[in-house]
């Protein structure tokens, strides 16, 4: 039409350097954005970021920390990543993490310390992910036989979940509440048999767990028959239907695997360095967060393995800055800020610009990529 | 008769309604357009922080008001970049701006040598009208026994129901809305509409943000606006993206919101309910209506934007 100065056009396959460039630039212009805040209230943007830096990574134990808030995050952001890479928009991460760890802590302190560990700890695990996949499964049943949004179930679904964890220890006698705990209300601890050995400082082989984990979604969405319908159904549900893929089957279970992982994440935490259904213990957006891991990690299991890494190392560096006078919101507001950058960063990857004069070389290639986040 | 659990209920969902109202209306705007944004919550924390900061300062509610405006507006122009002009996705860009302007209010109240958190603001809205008439029965405290912002409120919802469905610039709206490639054709500008919209959703969702700290919670502490911005966004639902139904979803929500101070008051047995119980039952409740109300056709029956939350690729030849 008339003279434009740029070009978009659809790019075909990004190289592996751009899908590693963008969200490490991401991370970089969020940390600027958030220098240029720290600046005008009169902080030295560097010395904070160095605190933060030594707060997540500084010493042994401080890696052992990160690691141990990491745990969950690798399961959160795979359980987000199963379900947006066929565009099923669950966010009710933080909902079913929680009830995971509601059912997980549930099935511990009722098994007692009659069973071994080899029998309960499996167990109390396994049950954090069916928790985890009911509490999905009231957003999945609905979208899947009537179509109801689930975006809006799912993010509702979360406040429920955290006031019934509450209620449970602060609002009732369940038997999740220690009866001892006579002056404040706190979790009744979970049997020592059900708790994961740890090894290093406070962390436990819950990480090892939570790895494996994640190579098994990448394992089942790259390389199974099941998985490669599940990633046609999510770029064409007509494409799926006409080949004869049973598109709400595919959702109904990638749902129901989303919510199991967020639940899993739910179990591992309360089976390793919390202890006990303790709302103040868990209540931290972890859920949420996976969401930022699986946008940064572009929906990749393998590739959320560090980004959890990094997300924890941040995450865990918020009170740091508290003994440094900087407000602890800091560390929000990089998340969201590496967030916004990353979704941005998504149509460098996905789309190319140039000049209008150059080559009539206009075709757009073809096998485009879409991945939605 | 006034000093009724009935009235001081109905009072108080007005009250704790009105920037429901404000967010709701103003994220109906965007989605008509055809712009999903779940920043409503991260918009009307900024607007909250904002609008104290300003008015702390200069002990002007106008001010106040001026500076959510402008911060929530300011805020949404974000998602309207990546949502309008780059066409990413837009369920991770509202989430993504919902969790940036949380940590940027919290952070904007704790910054600083003298951080805002704990300030009381110096003025905030105070009842519009005086005398005998706010003493009738039942009408007098609640037709005219509240500030200038609940009544501000009810005119935005007039207008915007007016606006909507009775001006050219309103079919416009919608017409973008339900079918961008046909209003493109007509001559509309798609994505200056866009952007427009989803600005005026920002700057409505600063009002509500502005309205929570300088009436329901006028001292500024992390967080004051509790989960708002998430509930306008199913009132938008509830409301089948018609402003005047937002007014009584609002108050409804509003009512939710204060039942636990009332059952309270009541004495035993309503006292012995458990106040977690009662934080969920409106997120239940709006579970249960979008299940009811929404699910499948009966969406689109009820007026949900055809091009709700799809991306608009303009014809480049």
């Amino acid at each position: 039409m008339s003279t434009r100065r740029f070009i978009v056009e659809p790019r075909g396959l990004a190289s592996p350097w751009l899908k590693l460039l963008v969200p490490i630039g991401s991370v970089f212009a969020a940390l600027v954005v958030g220098a240029i805040f720290l600046a005008l209230t009169g902080e030295n943007p560097f010395s904070v970021y160095k605190e933060m830096a030594e707060a997540g990574f500084g010493t042994t134990r401080s890696v052992a920390e990160t690691l141990l808030t990491a745990t969950p995050l690798i399961l959160t952001g795979v359980a987000a990543a199963i379900a947006f890479k066929m565009l099923v928009w669950n966010i009710g991460g933080e909902g079913q993490f929680l009830i995971g760890a509601v059912f997980a802590s549930g099935v511990a302190i009722w098994l007692g310390d009659g069973a071994p560990a080899y029998v309960a700890l499996p167990v109390v695990i396994v049950a954090g992910g069916i928790g985890g996949a009911f509490w999905a499964s009231v957003s999945a049943v609905p979208r899947v036989y009537l179509g109801t949004n689930e975006i809006i179930t799912t993010l509702m679904l979360n406040f429920i979940a955290i006031n019934f964890t509450n209620y449970l220890i602060f609002g009732s006698t369940s038997p999740w509440r220690d009866p001892e705990g006579a002056t404040f209300p706190q979790g009744r601890p979970i049997p020592d048999g059900s708790r994961i050995p740890e090894f290093f400082e406070r962390l436990d082989y819950g990480i090892f767990i939570a790895i494996a984990l994640a190579v098994l979604a990448w394992y089942l969405l790259g390389k199974t028959r099941w998985g490669f319908q599940v990633r046609i159904a999510g770029d064409s549900a007509d494409t799926a239907r006409y080949a004869g893929i049973g598109v709400s089957n595919k959702i109904l279970g990638v749902f129901l695997l989303s919510g199991a992982y967020a639940g899993f994440a739910g179990g591992l935490f309360v089976a390793g360095p919390v202890g006990a259904l303790d709302p103040r213990s868990l209540i931290l957006g972890l859920g949420f967060t996976g969401i930022i891991v699986a946008a940064l990690a572009r929906l990749n299991p393998l590739a959320i393995i560090p980004v959890a890494v990094l997300m924890a190392a941040l995450l865990n560096s918020g009170p740091s800055l508290q003994s440094i006078g900087v407000p602890t919101a800091t560390v929000t507001m990089l998340q969201g800020a590496i967030l916004l950058f990353a979704v941005a960063g998504e149509f460098l990857i996905q789309n190319r610009i140039r000049r209008p004069d150059k080559s009539p070389n206009t075709a757009p290639s073809s096998g485009e990529e879409a991945s939605p986040a | 008769m006034n000093e009724s659990w009935v009235v001081e209920l109905a009072f108080a969902a007005m009250v704790l309604g009105t920037p429901l109202i404000f967010a709701t209306i103003g994220e109906i705007m965007t989605e008509r357009s055809g712009i999903l944004n779940l920043g409503v919550q991260g918009m009307m924390l900024v607007g909250a922080v904002s609008a104290f900061w300003a008015t702390y300062n200069t002990e002007n509610l106008l001010l106040g008001l001026v500076a959510g405006i402008l911060a929530g507006a300011a805020l949404s122009v974000i998602h309207a970049f990546t949502s309008v002009t780059l066409r990413v996705n837009q369920i991770v860009s509202g989430l993504a701006l919902t969790i940036f302007g949380t940590g940027l209010a919290s952070f904007l109240g704790q910054a600083g040598s003298d951080p805002l958190v704990g300030n009381p603001a110096p003025v905030v809205f105070e009842p519009l009208f005086s005398g005998g008439i706010t003493e009738w029965p039942i009408v007098g405290p609640l037709l005219f026994g509240h500030d200038l912002m609940v009544y501000v409120a009810w005119v935005v919802a007039g207008f915007a129901s007016y606006y909507l469905f009775h001006t050219k610039m309103g079919l416009s709206l919608r017409a973008v809305g339900e079918d961008p490639a046909s209003a493109e054709a007509a001559g509309i500008n798609v994505s200056a509409v866009r952007y427009a919209y989803v600005m005026v959703g920002g700057a409505l969702a600063g009002v509500g943000g502005a309205y929570y700290s300088l009436k329901i919670v006028p001292t500024w502490q992390d967080g004051p606006i509790g989960e708002a911005g998430w509930i306008a966004i199913a009132l938008v639902i509830l409301a089948s993206w018609r402003p005047w139904r937002a007014v009584f979803a609002a108050y409804l929500f509003g009512a939710a919101g204060r039942v636990q101070f009332t059952l309270q008051t009541l004495g035993e047995p309503w006292s012995n309910i458990p106040s977690t119980i009662l934080a969920m039952t409106p997120f239940v409740f709006a579970i249960i209506a979008m299940i009811v109300l929404t699910s499948g056709k009966r969406a689109r029956f009820l007026g949900a934007p055809a091009a709700l939350g799809i991306p608009y690729f303009r014809e480049e030849r």
